[in-house]
């Protein structure tokens, strides 16, 4: 069962923002891919990840965003993610994962690279 | 020395680490290890209990034990896992090497071993004698002048 009371979705025009409110271990990273695909099987293309409430971020998680970016990808959208706390962006930047997925500092910036 | 330690028994599921996670975060905490030491340890005890779960483990009840131990000098932290029939002892130095030729940074999984090895002072591979691996981490805690 997929708790969604820790994964919020908003709209921004054609913009899907998906507000991560738990930490991301293995347990909640199942969690954000059903999310994530929910959104991929409706065709959504543009997604932004908001982490201005995650304090951990695990390489099973890290994973999970690379595969779904490179899914959206294939369908002509993206995966951005916004509002990271320093050390969650230290572990994108020790996996290398930060040159495949974009990390923007603010949810207003990630959104408008889309454009 | 060395003689205390605290010991944790888990069911072998990833459900539990966000506990284990929250217990290691406070003990590093009064350990006086900085607030950025203390998410590579939460991170790196994530890692390796995440790989005991998936890799070392038959089933549920196959169970990790995470045993804690504190110094002066440092907080060692050892998860032991039982293997799997197929697979036993799968996190071997020689693995680990085969699993970082392989790593990707587009890669979706392989990760975690990396960030052990980055995240930890020292880090040891050791097949035990129930069929599956100890995996050790220490951390110093003096840290060095890069962390601070």
């Amino acid at each position: 069962m997929t708790r969604t009371e820790f994964m919020t979705l908003r709209e921004n025009e054609d913009v899907k923002i998906v507000d991560v409110k738990v930490d991301l271990g293995s347990y909640a990273a199942s969690d954000l891919r059903k999310v994530l695909e929910n959104l991929l099987n409706e065709k959504v293309n543009k997604v932004v990840v908001n982490f201005s409430e995650v304090n951990h971020i695990n390489s099973t998680a890290v994973g999970t965003l690379v595969g779904i970016a490179k899914r959206l990808r294939q369908n002509d959208g993206d995966l951005k993610l916004c509002n990271l706390a320093s050390t969650l962006t230290r572990t994108f930047n020790l996996i290398g994962a930060s040159s495949v997925v974009e990390i923007y500092e603010s949810e207003k910036s990630a959104i408008a690279a889309f454009q | 020395m060395q003689k205390d330690y605290i010991e944790l028994k888990l069911s072998s599921s990833v459900y539990h680490l966000e506990a284990v996670r929250a217990f290691i975060g406070k003990l590093s905490e009064t350990l006086m290890f900085s607030k950025k030491r203390i998410t590579d340890i939460q991170l790196v005890i994530d890692e390796i209990c995440n790989n005991a779960v998936y890799h070392g483990s038959t089933c549920i009840r196959s169970g990790i034990v995470i045993q804690i131990w504190v110094s002066v000098q440092k907080l060692k932290i050892v998860v032991r896992d039982k293997g799997k029939t197929d697979a036993r002892q799968w996190l071997t130095h020689r693995g680990l090497e085969e699993i970082q030729a392989r790593r990707s940074r587009t890669g979706e999984s392989g990760n975690g071993l990396y960030l052990i090895k980055c995240l930890t002072d020292e880090h040891k591979l050791k097949p035990n004698n129930v069929g599956g691996t100890d995996v050790t981490a220490i951390f110093y805690r003096k840290e060095r002048v890069d962390e601070n």
